[in-house]
């Protein structure tokens, strides 16, 4: 479509400066102060620091919350992701509209709302007392973070589930169901196959980001509970170690590349 | 929706119960008379009136809109222009290209904002506005493209190519061709980008720079020490607004669908209409932010104050204003620790800030404050008694840098319902009996001072040893301690939701009016008397304006108004006298007698191996849940 083969360069280049100043640059500037001490010299010990059992731990339990949020995402999501497909719910876009509606308040906002109503003697706890019922005792505790994460990330799991769902062409299942599949053959070994890319995108768009949040764990956890995420702020704005803060991003840029790596994989697969 | 199953409509409505159960709390609250989230106070619409004269939260507004917009449009435009010419790009260029392009999206927040935050460090670039609106278009623009780029693949360039060969120009042959195809893709990705940017919290907290705050990073400033119910209105006013606005819109596709037959005339008057409502809006917005934003005024009389939170009367800073003339740029931070680092990763931030005693000699030995012309701060000569310049040798030999602000001790709050022993000492807080009750200082050295007393070292100590078995008894307690807070003790304590929290002394008396169970305590064994107090920053920008700032607040008649605000001792021998309220005069919390006092130190500052040590133990003490 372009007449001069310049063209497209040169209309893509101001991104591609844009790109390289402000998203590889800045990664190199991790790289280098996770490799190097306070004096400019090289050192691993940044990165091994994630050894230390402090850093582990919030690692490892990171790890733990961020997994178990993602699963609880996909089971509540693709149900309900696979009731607004089937019923063509979005050709008005209300339903989108719906999920993403409450991310136009502040999503701090919307989590501390939730401390209100799980607190102590919350809103939850005053209902519960009233109809002599047991009282909760989850905030300040890793079910709180739990909480928090599942309610503020699960638009993303709905959305990229929806839209695979909502693809798939009909005949292919009622196909299924003429060839004598039952609804759980269908669904197990039609639909769940084919809406493998949603899964994939959307257990990015809650894993990622739960495991590297810092502001839920503050507010839900009491500050009681430190994450990775919370290990990595606090090196730089608490002890000023930006060395170790950066050794430590290091790490979780692991998990991100591995998570690009399954997801790259996956679409060439489909290709 | 009609023809879902009983069964599936439940769920569904479960699930928008869950997501919306925190949005209906969040607009009671806005209508709630008490200020505190935890209990209710009667039907009020006070906020929402306060709101219109809060122009922290307005300005807040104006920049996270303002942001928004601009990143949204910017990202639109690169991000357009950018798929368009991808088309024409081999396949590897491509793929190289959409790889750089999830990298925002796939990696962390936290990853991201670090790494520009970096960036700006080392160029040395420092505006808070411009650096966030950098930020929001970089993570941005891959939400357009990701959005445009599947579609622009689906179009076929024969149209955009039979066009030209009619002649067209070929930016007029594309406006006429591809862009009507694309514009959907484009409108959802935009859509996209926008609520992203309104959204985001972390990438925008380690980007922005000195007095720029967009709603997110106030709210979290706001969290840690108790919200203003006016957050509550602003947000209930926006969600209304934006259900408003989608409900009308969805109407008006629905009327649009019903007369399709519309002539090329309407069509063209509909274009046109739409175009002036989109940017009427947009002027709109450009308009509240020239109103109350900081992002275009540029004020060269100036101070930068950085403050704790609440620990102002914010009428002082206005009669400032007033009389000066000179512009207060005032942010508020929780811990000195978070202060220090921010003074220290970027020297000429602030200009005056307001240290307690160890950071004030933190920062005395790395070179990091402006020693003070007294002959610039009569009042403070004048007014502050000599006793508290003594007191303060300790930290400041010469009195060469600090103007003492307010000072206090350090106790227990306790709830006399909930707590039937007698609170006299820190063993108190390791009683199995409150597990769940007691609340401890989100604060590393104030945290670490009550084990030190307790074991009888010394609340400064370097010793390993020691600060080994310190963090050890930290440890036994946490399971006991409920959370770890700095200013939040107050709310919750005076909600009921604890029955024990050590708390400074000005807010003990606070809680106390606000709550009569409450009474507090100076532990038997001991504690800690700390000064805070006024320190301007080495090379600061505005010195001139940063002593008349320090010398203002010196004067009794003020220093008497921050008094009554904010409750904590005031070393202004002349505002003490002023105080009406003879209890309050003679109070013991805020105006402790020797025999609490001798029992009290101070603490100082331990050098940078002695920081990391407490910084280490502090670490595994709070992870060891």
């Amino acid at each position: 479509m372009f007449t001069n083969r310049k063209t497209p360069l040169v209309m893509s280049s101001p991104y591609l400066a844009w790109a390289i100043i402000f998203i590889i640059v800045p990664i190199g500037m991790i790289l280098y102060y996770g490799l190097t001490d306070s004096t400019g010299a090289f050192t691993f010990a940044n990165i091994a620091a994630i050894a230390q059992p402090e850093h582990a731990k919030s690692l490892w339990l990171a790890l733990e919350l961020s997994v178990i949020s993602t699963l609880i995402c996909f089971i509540l999501a693709y149900p309900l992701a696979l009731i607004l497909a089937r019923n063509k719910m979005s050709s008005e876009g209300i339903l989108t509209t719906l999920i993403i509606l409450p991310m136009w308040m502040n999503f701090l906002l919307r989590t501390l709302s939730w401390v209100t109503l799980l607190e102590n003697r919350g809103v939850l706890n005053s209902i519960l007392g009233a109809l002599h019922l047991p009282q909760l005792r989850i905030i300040n505790t890793p079910a709180a973070i739990v909480v928090g994460m599942v309610y503020d990330f699960l638009p993303f799991m709905i959305l990229p589930l929806y839209n695979s769902l909502a693809k798939i062409d009909d005949e292919v299942i009622n196909a299924a169901q003429d060839l004598g599949a039952n609804k759980f053959q269908t669904l197990w070994r039609v639909i769940l196959p084919l809406s493998l890319p949603g899964i994939i995108s959307g257990v990015t768009m809650v894993f990622i980001p739960s495991l590297t949040t810092f502001a839920i764990s503050t507010m839900m956890g009491g500050s009681k509970i430190l994450l990775i995420g919370n290990v990595i702020e606090q090196e730089f704005t608490l002890t000023y170690d930006w060395h170790l803060g950066s050794g430590l991003s290091l790490i979780l840029m692991i998990f991100i590349v591995i998570n690009m790596v399954v997801s790259m994989i996956s679409d060439q697969k489909e290709a | 929706m009609k023809n879902m199953k009983p069964l599936e409509k439940i769920y569904f409505w479960i699930i928008l119960i869950f997501m919306y159960l925190p949005i209906v709390t969040l607009i009671v609250l806005s209508f709630n008379q008490s200020k505190s989230r935890a209990h209710w106070g009667g039907f009020t619409f006070n906020w929402y009136i306060r709101l219109f004269s809060d122009s922290a939260i307005l300005n807040a507004l104006a920049n996270t809109l303002i942001i928004a917009l601009i990143s949204t449009l910017a990202a639109t435009i690169i991000g357009t222009v950018t798929c368009v010419a991808l088309v024409g790009l081999n396949k590897r260029t491509r793929a190289v290209i959409m790889g750089i392009t999830n990298i925002p999206m796939i990696n962390a927040d936290i990853v991201t904002g670090i790494s520009l935050m970096l960036l700006f460090r080392v160029l040395n670039f420092q505006n808070g506005f411009l650096t966030v609106l950098i930020a929001h278009i970089t993570f941005n623009i891959p939400y357009v493209m990701l959005s445009v780029m599947p579609r622009m693949k689906t179009i076929s360039p024969s149209v955009y190519e039979a066009a030209l060969d009619l002649g067209a120009k070929p930016w007029y042959a594309f406006r006429r061709t591809v862009l009507p195809d694309l514009m959907p893709a484009i409108f959802s990705g935009a859509l996209m980008a926008f609520t992203m940017s309104l959204d985001d919290f972390i990438i925008t907290y380690f980007t922005k720079g000195s007095g720029f705050d967009t709603l997110s990073t106030k709210i979290y400033n706001e969290i840690k020490r108790g919200i203003q119910p006016e957050i509550y209105a602003l947000s209930a006013i926006i969600f209304t607004l934006v259900l408003v606005l989608i409900f009308a819109s969805n109407r008006m596709r629905s009327v649009q669908r019903k007369d399709r037959e519309l002539t090329e005339k309407q069509i063209k008057f509909r274009n046109i209409r739409n175009t002036v409502v989109v940017s009427a809006a947009g002027l709109g917005i450009i308009y509240l932010a020239l109103l109350f934003g900081g992002v275009f005024t540029k004020n060269s009389n100036q101070v930068y104050v950085y403050n704790y939170g609440e620990y102002i009367d914010p009428e002082v800073i206005r009669l400032f204003q007033e009389e000066t003339g000179i512009e207060v740029v005032y942010d508020e931070y929780e811990t000195n620790e978070i202060m220090f680092t921010k003074i220290a990763s970027d020297p000429s931030s602030y200009d005056v800030v307001c240290p307690a005693d160890y950071t004030v000699s933190r920062m005395i030995s790395l070179d990091m404050v402006e020693p003070l012309d007294y002959d610039q701060l009569p009042n403070t000569k004048e007014h502050i008694g000599k006793r508290y310049f003594e007191a303060m040798e300790a930290f400041d030999p010469g009195n060469q840098y600090a103007v003492p602000y307010f000072w206090g001790t350090v106790g227990i709050l306790y709830n006399t319902t909930m707590v039937d022993d007698e609170v006299n000492s820190w063993d108190i807080l390791w009683n199995p009996k409150y597990k769940g009750e007691i609340l401890m200082q989100d604060s590393v050295r104030d945290a670490f001072m009550i084990p030190m007393i307790r074991n009888g070292f010394s609340i400064n100590t370097v010793d390993p040893a020691e600060v080994e078995i310190a963090a050890q008894d930290l440890i036994d307690q946490a399971p006991l301690v409920q959370a770890y807070v700095v200013d939040q003790v107050r709310d919750k304590m005076i909600g009921n939701e604890a029955a024990l929290g050590v708390i400074y002394s000005g807010e003990a008396l606070y809680c106390q009016w606000e709550n009569e169970d409450l009474e507090y305590v100076v532990p038997d064994e001991g504690s800690l008397v700390w000064f805070d107090s006024w320190v301007i920053t080495k090379n600061a920008r505005n010195k001139e304006n940063a002593l008349k700032w320090i010398d203002f607040l010196s004067r009794p008649e003020i220093a008497l108004m921050n008094f009554e605000f904010i409750t904590y001792s005031v070393p202004n021998e002349t505002a003490r006298e002023m105080i009406e309220d003879e209890e309050l005069r003679n109070s013991e919390i805020a105006f402790p007698g020797e025999d609490i006092l001798d029992r009290c130190y101070s603490e100082e500052y331990l050098g940078e191996a002695g920081e990391k040590l407490y910084g280490e133990a502090w670490k595994r003490v709070k992870s060891a849940n």
